[in-house]
Parts: structure tokens; C-alpha cells; sequence
């Protein structure tokens, strides 16, 4: 007798006039292929979980971040913030479109030094910069962005050593509307502590102020909160004009604008509720041109944008381990792909497509493979019936992630990039016994 | 197992529990089961019938049998007294 086509047994529970709160369930999104190449191609050729970088998208993503301010603001310098992304075939096409290199320590700055970046184009950022650094950056005649008093006088002690003048600016925080105020990192506007340092600095022989920087936080959703940092910058420019009868170089806004993807917690996906390149763009333009500077003295502005570059460049492809239900009724499935190659799944929503049609989506959770309770990927996602074996991707994952993951329970995999002209290569190496045997030492014991 | 007294079943696949006052859907196979379990028959009789009538293996079936009594389980529809039920 021939057999009938079997179904999975299925139940769904009828909500009746109860949308989601999206509105009415939408059209489930697919992504099957990345630059036109397929996800099971890439998979099949580089294994499982695979990072993917398209190139593509990265200069398409520069070229709008760079028309949005250059259209509206004369002199635009953007510097690449390495700790967002700093495998050297990323950084170098930022390089390549005319970024300049912004580093936050002696291991960055050396990076972008090996990647062929001038000296005088890296602005040296962060708390932390051993007296060694400071000689490096003075050497270099780098941009040293003083973040403390203590860093101030340690860079007055090396560069008069060094009978050498060190090119500084300082970092500023500021209240921009922006809470909590990142307090931490610079001197503060309102206090009066940023105007001390540039008063201690003019007054110093070895250092040469040349510009004002400040970085009011990340994912910041408002763009009047950078007008009001360019404003208050734009106070301290003129301040310094009028006493010292001299004008900087530059105003350097940070990073901070908001990528596409959806904060935890956020009632609308952030595609939907984010400013764009232009919106900001107009914001800080503005405010900069309004400003009491004159047009003929406006300074270079300069942007150390991260993830709203890259986010959208990087994708995490994985597959599906298992499926199970809990305790509670709730499909979950555990994915190859874990927390300790996701740091931003601590903070948004990651999207998690399927690459081909499937059908009954329900909510489910998504788990990492580690065996750790805090392994979760997503914790609700309404989600199609899935098969061990598929294969998921997971979007926006360009920034933070990979400078930022941990080597953990299993080796660490492949990253490839897609180039422009469709070609894949590998641009780190998935981790091995090998990679550990190299720098572990194991004493003899008798 | 047994279904709960207060859920009715009917032959197009709406399932209403009056004691939740949740309603449902059933697709083909997941009505046979729970007509199969309503009537008292045992994992393996009711194993044996799939693998029969359906181009199925055990072990799906099995997966998927397990699946779908934990969600009608969670969903009050069948109520069970011994945890050890259905071994
Ligand atoms: C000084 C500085 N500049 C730039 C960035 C890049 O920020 P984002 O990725 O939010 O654009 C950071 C990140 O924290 C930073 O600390």
C-alpha cells in the first residue's frame, strides 16, 4: 500500500483580534544569499559558524556617511575606530576610502602603524597610555586626545625628555542631554575642568593643542544631543581664540550614531526609529556654521563613527544544533553560534533569519551552544520550525562582535570577506589546538 | 494521560478548552493523535499505526509525538496524574 505524506503534528493556539505588537504578522524575512552568493556555498566552503564581511557593503555604507556631512559641512575627516572592528583587511579598506586610524592603545596603534597609516593621521584615544605609548605616539607625531590630568603631566614629563613636541588635544564630557553622562573619560565642560586643561596645556612649552574631541556616548538616538556638543566644542574653540589669540585644528565628535539594529527592550525595530547619516549630519553641520566661529576659521570636523559604519557589513552564519521544548511549552533551539561571538546580543535583539521558507513560526528561543544558563541568543522570537541542519543567519553583526569575543569552551571560526568583485577569502583563521599549544607553556614537572 | 474533561475536539481540527477558555488549531495529524489519545491508546499501538498508514520513521515519529504531547500537556488539554506516564 503506498503511504501517505506525513506532517508533523502541530497546534497553535488562536489569538483572535490580538495583533502582535508589530502590528499584523508580516512576511517572514529570508536571507539565502550575502553579495549574491549563497549562505550554504559559504558554509559548505568555510564551516560553521562563519563570520561574513562584505566589502561591499562597507564602502557603500562609508560613501553615505561621507556625502551626508561633506554635502553640508567643508572640511569632513573621518578616523576609523579600531576597537569597532580592527581585523586589518576592515581597517584597510576604511584606509583605503580616506579613513584615518582612531586607537585606544599601544596594541591598536601599532596596528594601525603595521596597516600603513601615517602617524600624524591616528588619534590616540582612551584612558590608558603607558609612558611607552606616549614616546610611540610623540615619535609618530600622532594626535594624543588627553583623557586626565595624570595622563596631561605624564605627557609633559616625556615630551620635555624627549626635547620633542607632542601634537594633543583634549577629550571633553559634557552634559548633551545624554544620561548617564560618560563622566568617566575627559575633562568636564560644565565644571570648568576642560577650560583648566587647555589653560595647563597653552602654558606648556612641549605640547601643542590642535584640537577639542569628545565622545558623548554610543547608540545615542537623538541627534540634537550632538548639537549641543558641537555648540559647547564651539565654545571652548572661540574661548581659546579669544584668550591665546589662536585657532585650532580640528573639533572631533566621536562616535556614537546609532546602527540599524534593534536595542533590547526597544518598542520599534531600530531600522525604523534611528536617525540617519543625514539626520545627524544636518544636526551637527548646523550647529557648527550657526556658531559664533567665523566661516573662514571653521575647523576640520572630525568623526570617529563605528558601528553605524560597519554593523550592517557583518554576518554571522550558523546552524541549527537542536530543537526543544521546555518546560513551559516554548519551542527553543540551540544554534552553533554562542554569547562568547555575540557580545551584542547583550544589548540588542539580534535578527535571526532562516535562508529559505519555512512555515510554522511560533514564539521561540534561541540558545548558543555553551554549556552556560546565560547562553541565550534571543529569548523571544517568533520563529518557523526548523530541522537540526539548518542554516540561520544572523545580521548586523559588524561591530564589537569580533573585536570583542572570547575564546570559549570551542575554537573560535573562520572570517571571510566578500570583495567587491564577489571573490571570498579568508581574513582570520578559525582557531586550532595549534593557535593555543602557541602560547601556552606547560612547566615540566619531575 | 487523559484529556481534560472540559476540552472539546471537533472533526475540521478546532480544539476549545472551557476551562482555560482557550481555543485552537489542530492540523490532520495532530487531530488523529489527539482522537488517538482520547481514546486511550497506548505510545506504541499508536506508533505502530503512523508508521503504517504515513512514509515515516520511528525515530521522527517518536520526536515529534513527544513534542506534541508536552505542548497539548502545557496547553491543559490533556492532564496527567503519574509523571511517568507515556515511558
Ligand atoms: C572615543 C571613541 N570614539 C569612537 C567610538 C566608536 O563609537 P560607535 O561605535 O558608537 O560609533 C568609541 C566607542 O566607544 C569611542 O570610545
Amino acid at each position: 500500500m503506498e503511504k501517505l505524506k506525513y506532517d508533523k503534528p502541530s497546534i497553535s493556539k488562536i489569538n483572535a483580534g490580538m495583533p502582535s505588537k508589530f502590528g499584523l504578522p508580516v512576511k517572514q524575512k529570508i536571507i539565502s544569499e550575502i553579495d549574491g552568493i549563497k549562505v550554504s556555498t559559504l558554509m559548505e566552503e568555510y564551516g560553521s559558524p562563519l563570520f561574513v564581511i562584505s566589502e561591499k557593503t562597507i564602502r557603500e555604507t562609508h560613501a553615505e556617511a561621507k556625502r551626508a556631512f561633506e554635502t553640508r559641512y567643508p572640511k569632513v575627516q573621518f578616523a576609523w575606530s579600531y576597537k569597532t572592528n580592527y581585523l586589518d583587511a576592515v581597517c584597510s579598506i576604511y584606509h583605503e576610502e580616506g579613513s584615518w586610524a582612531e586607537v585606544v592603545s599601544g596594541f591598536e596603534f601599532e596596528k594601525a602603524l603595521s596597516n600603513g597609516v601615517h602617524g600624524s593621521q591616528i588619534l590616540f584615544n582612551g584612558p590608558d597610555k603607558s609612558k611607552a605609548d606616549l614616546r610611540m605616539a610623540i615619535e609618530h607625531n600622532a594626535c594624543i586626545h588627553i583623557d586626565h590630568f595624570d595622563e596631561l603631566y605624564l605627557l609633559i614629563e616625556t615630551s620635555r625628555e624627549m626635547k620633542m613636541k607632542a601634537r594633543v588635544a583634549i577629550r571633553v564630557n559634557m552634559d548633551a542631554g545624554i544620561y548617564p553622562i560618560w563622566d568617566r573619560f575627559g575633562f568636564n565642560y560644565e565644571n570648568g575642568d576642560a577650560w583648566n586643561a587647555i589653560n595647563r596645556i597653552m602654558l606648556a612649552e612641549s605640547l601643542e593643542l590642535i584640537g577639542l574631541h569628545t565622545h558623548i556616548g554610543t547608540y545615542i538616538m537623538v541627534q540634537s544631543a550632538y548639537a549641543i556638543a558641537a555648540s559647547k566644542l564651539a565654545n571652548l574653540y572661540m574661548a581659546i581664540h579669544r584668550k591665546f589669540d589662536y585657532w585650532l585644528k580640528y573639533i572631533d565628535l566621536g562616535g556614537g550614531f546609532a546602527s540599524k539594529n534593534t536595542l533590547k527592550g526597544a518598542y520599534m525595530p531600530g531600522n525604523e526609529t534611528c536617525p540617519s547619516f543625514d539626520d545627524y549630519a544636518e544636526a551637527i553641520s548646523n550647529a557648527l556654521i550657526s556658531s559664533e566661529i567665523p566661516h573662514e576659521n571653521l575647523p576640520i570636523l572630525f568623526l570617529e563613527t563605528g558601528r553605524a559604519l560597519i554593523d550592517d557589513a557583518g554576518y554571522l552564519l550558523t546552524t541549527v544544533i537542536a530543537n526543544k521544548r521546555l518546560n513551559n511549552g516554548r519551542r527553543s533551539m540551540v544554534i552553533d553560534a554562542g554569547v562568547n561571538l555575540l557580545f551584542t546580543s547583550f544589548w540588542y535583539n539580534l535578527g535571526v533569519y532562516p535562508t529559505r521558507e519555512l512555515e510554522h513560526a511560533e514564539e521561540s528561543t534561541i540558545y548558543g551552544p555553551l554549556c552556560m544558563n546565560i547562553d541565550v541568543i534571543r529569548d523571544a522570537i517568533v520563529f518557523p520550525q526548523v530541522k537540526t541542519g539548518e542554516q540561520l543567519v544572523i545580521e548586523r553583526v559588524g561591530a564589537y562582535n569580533i573585536t570583542q569575543s572570547m575564546q570559549f569552551i570551542t575554537y573560535r571560526p573562520n572570517v571571510i570577506l566578500i570583495d567587491n568583485d564577489g571573490k571570498t577569502q579568508i581574513i582570520r583563521k578559525k582557531e586550532s589546538l595549534e593557535t593555543f599549544k602557541n602560547s601556552e607553556i606547560n612547566p615540566k614537572r619531575n | 494521560m487523559k484529556i481534560t474533561d472540559e476540552v472539546r475536539i471537533s472533526d475540521n481540527g478546532f480544539v476549545f478548552n472551557s476551562r482555560t477558555g482557550d481555543s485552537f488549531n489542530v492540523n490532520p495529524t495532530g487531530l488523529e493523535l489527539t482522537k488517538l489519545i482520547a481514546q486511550g491508546h497506548d505510545f506504541d499501538t499508536i506508533k505502530n499505526m503512523f508508521l503504517e498508514k504515513y512514509d515515516l520513521d520511528d525515530l521522527t515519529f517518536e520526536k515529534d509525538f513527544y513534542e506534541f504531547i508536552a505542548l497539548i500537556k502545557h496547553h491543559q488539554i490533556t492532564s496527567h496524574e503519574d509523571p511517568l506516564d507515556f515511558k
